[in-house]
């Protein structure tokens, strides 16, 4: 029998590392391609310090862009991961990171934050956050009449609240008549442009141990996959690692959407490609997500900042105009 | 004839004193090229005395900076900016609310003029921080107007014209104080600025200064500042003039009339007083507004008007 | 003793599953309970694996109570092989049976030479190695449960608990499964604790027999004392018919479909 399937660290290193080079050539885009035409040539030079000093382009790259294509990866990297821990938490394969009532409550809180005029840093930040966590705990609550182990509650729970904040939410936006009801959209549809290196750092302080937490709980939720009770004849203490799954990954996803509003579809699609790529085994996917997600959010933000003519598309349009097709075609592939 | 290399010696020292000698012209004449100054948000800008490169971060910012005839200095302007139309052709730099920071920033500008209602403070910040001054204004009604002129003007070395303009904007508005002084009936108006849903416009805005300056009454006046009405809560509020803006065409407009026309009780339709009027003159705080003031006293009151003729 | 139980409880809220059960179960036995639906087989099995917890009463695993045993530790000592095969689990054959190992690894379950040895063991031993690196959902249902049972033999029990095995195979599966069973039971000496609905593949295979009913024991011990005539038709509500096996002195179960009974014709 030919048990010369490669042991998991070597499958680990290839994918991680294959995946790393794709982040920092989509990162290099993002830094070369702007709504200034800086040109790549220019940039290449610019990182490599040769060629003549431009302090302008200088600015541009980093101080305007850098912090972009940085916030970019680590949501990118943060969504998929919370859409592939969320799949396998709930068993359900259209779960995504949004799905326990993080949208709903993240973006009522947003925006009360927004109509009583507080800025976005710290002040819609915050309620945002507040609220995605308040519509949590009201999950649990809710769900728990039956132990967090029947998923199904969860759910559906999450179902519930998403949509009815959703009613809230148009609600509140047809009040809205002035300049502010494009913070509010544009907030839902999630918005990049508005951070910079100290706000990247601290959001960074708070999701990169979350990526390791997750890592290290990745192989309990391979064996989470074969059902709650069989994981648990097999040494896994699944009431904990269900808790510690949940508040991580909730508060991972919360504090990148109270940053930079609901930038959709990541979540759903990246963790269905790189399994189509990769495998089930989430000891490899776990990292896979963090760079290929992040890769690919960044890859479609530098769409989103360059193709229209006059300013920005939400990131979301783009995510989803190349994602769906993308996983079709994918899907097609494999199938035989 | 080759150069010996006491020349070149001497050639190199010559250039490097003239480099440094003009450094320091410049670099110690630098402090005296900037002033600190206090925008209408109570904070504390250093801007460049003559600035030479400004970007506007509003549309209404625009048409100040070409009524002041400067509109030399301008390098880059938000989207919309599109009056005088000569506006359209400045490089554009995002919408007001959401301002495109690189862009911005590749335009090198030396001073940013910004309005508080609209621009994300952030981005006022991120420009300060990359040693952009930006200065903010923030025009509430026509008295603020006026003041935001003349501290433009004073900004872009363009006092005397500013000082022209308000004066011209101020005599308009006391001969409109005048003529209306006299009215013993003020009509009630109904400014629609929304056909679906309807909308009007409360206290606190820029039109319902105008609709009481000549000589109306503002029956959307209240606490909110754009109220939604239902078409019952409008008939039941009887308006003898009904004023529709919005940037619709000529064609939605005979739709919107031919609605209103259905209830002949209405004062304003038994009288034919339904109008269009271009929505510039009414919602952006720009001298402009004066026009949109006279034309609003024609309006409104007719009769003052066949008398003089 | 292999599983030792005395006094066992379980209620559902308030509707008891489980009354007083006392009985044990002696090591390297082939073990098999079984009972009409809603006898409390599933919720037995459920207690023993750890799955549950006991309401009231002892349940001691190779004579140490089962809320002594951490997690790993149990599952280094009994390995459960469920009736369901798990739905939408993509992984191959080879990494499920690996699964098995888990107790024995670290918290990222990366696997050394050894886990790939005795994995690979385990898969020759349940006959499948050459499945290995096939897609489990490729597999028919018996080739799934082998692969199962291969995983549990990687986590090196001393008791391995099977939920009825046989419920879903054909007859060629049914004793291929059971043999497999009798063929652990010798040659590693492992105790084999079944729950089964098939009365006539317990009769022939096991060791020893419990009975249950309704929560309650009704008989426990060898084949031949158990399945009684008395017994089974007070336990299963219907009629049947017991007799002797041409295989030998084992009980074979015939249930009567109601046109074989003897009725006066009405008229």
């Amino acid at each position: 029998m030919n048990t010369d399937k490669p042991l998991l660290i070597k499958r680990l290193w290839v994918v991680s590392f294959s995946l790393m080079l794709v982040l920092l050539a989509a990162m290099f885009l993002g830094l070369s391609l702007g709504s200034s035409q800086s040109g790549i040539k220019a940039v290449f030079q610019n990182l490599l310090g040769i060629g003549p000093h431009d302090p302008m382009l200088d600015t541009i790259i980093w101080k305007i862009r850098f912090p972009r294509v940085l916030l970019a990866t680590l949501v990118g990297g943060t969504l998929s991961l919370g859409g592939l821990v969320f799949q396998a938490l709930l068993k359900n394969p259209l779960a995504e990171p949004y799905i326990l009532g993080i949208s709903g409550g993240s973006a009522i809180g947003a925006i009360i934050g927004i109509l009583i005029g507080l800025v976005r840093f710290p002040g819609v930040s915050l309620t945002a956050f507040s609220g995605s966590i308040g519509t949590l705990l009201l999950i649990l609550v809710m769900s728990s009449g039956q132990t967090i182990l029947k998923k199904d509650a969860l759910l559906l729970s999450g179902v519930m609240v998403n949509a009815f904040c959703g009613a809230i939410i148009m609600f509140l936006v047809s009040l809205t008549q002035d300049a502010r009801l494009h913070n509010i959209i544009f907030w839902l549809m999630g918005d990049l442009s508005m951070v910079d290196m100290p706000q990247v750092g601290i959001l960074a302080a708070m999701l990169v141990p979350c990526f390791f937490l997750l890592f290290w709980f990745s192989n309990s939720m391979n064996l989470l996959l074969m059902g709650k009770e069989m994981a648990q004849t097999m040494g896994v203490n699944v009431k904990a690692v269900t808790v510690i799954l949940l508040v991580a990954t909730s508060f991972m996803v919360s504090a990148t959407v109270s940053y930079c509003g609901l930038v959709g579809f990541v979540g759903l699609v990246v963790p269905h490609l790189l399994r189509l790529l990769f495998g089930p085994d989430h000891r490899v996917l776990v990292p896979a997500c963090v760079f290929g997600g992040g890769a690919y959010l960044v890859f479609c933000d530098v769409l989103a900042r360059t193709l229209p003519d006059q300013g920005e598309m939400p990131a979301g349009v783009i995510t989803a105009m190349i994602g769906a097709p993308l996983f079709i075609y994918l899907l097609k592939r494999t199938r035989r | 004839m080759a150069f010996r290399i006491s020349d070149m010696l001497n050639c190199r020292s010559m250039v490097i004193f003239v480099l440094a000698a003009t450094s320091f012209i410049v670099f110690s004449g630098t402090p005296s090229l900037a002033r600190t100054v206090t925008d209408q948000l109570g904070r504390n800008v250093t801007v460049p005395d003559e600035p030479r490169r400004i970007v506007s971060l509003a549309p209404n910012i625009t048409e100040i900076i070409f009524a002041l005839g400067q509109e030399h200095l301008l390098i880059g302007a938000t989207r919309f900016s599109d009056y005088p139309p000569e506006a359209e052709k400045l490089p554009k730099v995002g919408s007001y609310v959401h301002l495109d920071l690189e862009k911005i920033v590749a335009l090198k500008p030396d001073l940013c003029i910004a309005i508080k209602d609209g621009n994300p403070i952030v981005v006022a910040k991120r420009l300060e921080s990359l040693k952009i001054p930006v200065y903010a204004v923030d025009p509430k009604n026509l008295e603020t107007i006026m003041q935001t002129v003349l501290e433009i003007g004073g900004l872009i070395n363009a006092e005397k014209r500013a000082d022209l303009l308000v004066q011209n904007m101020d005599l308009r508005i006391q001969k409109v104080k005048s003529l209306v002084s006299n009215v013993t009936h003020r009509p009630r108006v109904f400014f629609q600025i929304g056909v679906s849903p309807i909308v009007s416009v409360g206290t606190h805005t820029f039109i319902h200064g105008l609709i009481v300056l000549a000589g109306g009454t503002n029956l959307a006046e209240g606490p909110i500042s754009y109220p939604r009405f239902s078409r019952e809560q409008v008939l039941a509020l009887s308006p003898e003039v009904i004023i529709i803006t919005s940037m619709a065409r000529a064609a939605i407009f005979e739709q919107v009339k031919a609605e209103w026309n259905k209830w002949p009780d209405l004062p304003a339709v038994r009288n034919q007083r339904i109008f269009l009027e271009d929505s510039n003159f009414f919602d952006r705080p720009t001298p402009r507004l004066v026009d949109g003031l006279e034309l609003l006293v024609r309006l409104i009151h007719p009769e003052l008007f066949k008398e003089a003729e | 003793m292999a599983i030792d139980i005395k006094n066992l409880n379980y209620y559902y809220g308030d509707i008891p599953a489980l009354k007083d059960l006392t009985f044990s179960v002696t090591k390297g036995d082939f073990f098999i309970i079984i009972g009409p639906n809603g006898s409390g087989k599933t919720t037995l099995m459920k207690l023993m694996a750890g799955i549950l917890k006991p309401k009231k009463g002892r349940l001691k695993i190779l004579n140490r109570a089962i809320g002594n045993y951490t997690r790993k530790d149990l599952a280094k000592t009994m390995a459960f092989v469920p009736q369901i095969m798990p739905v939408d689990f993509p992984f191959s054959v080879i990494e499920v049976v690996l699964m098995g190992r888990s107790p024995y690894m670290g918290m990222l379950g990366v696997e050394q030479e050894e886990d790939l040895k005795i994995a690979k063991q385990a898969l020759t031993f349940t006959g499948a190695e050459h499945l290995a690196h096939r897609k489990l959902d490729q597999l028919s249902g018996g080739e799934q449960q082998r692969v199962f049972i291969a995983r549990a033999l990687c986590q090196e029990p001393d008791i391995i608990l099977l939920d009825e095995p046989t419920a879903s195979l054909d007859l060629a599966h049914q004793t291929r499964l059971m043999d497999l069973m009798e063929k652990l039971k010798k040659e590693k000496g492992i105790t084999v604790v079944m729950v089964s609905h098939d009365i006539n593949l317990a009769a022939m295979y096991s060791d020893r027999l419990l009975l249950l009913n309704k929560g309650e024991i009704v008989c426990l011990g060898h084949p031949d004392e158990v399945l009684t005539f008395r017994t089974l038709e007070a336990a299963y509500g219907c009629t049947l018919l017991v007799d002797e096996s041409p295989l030998g002195k084992i009980p074979r179960i015939t249930p009567v479909p109601h046109k074989y009974l003897d009725h006066h014709q009405k008229g």
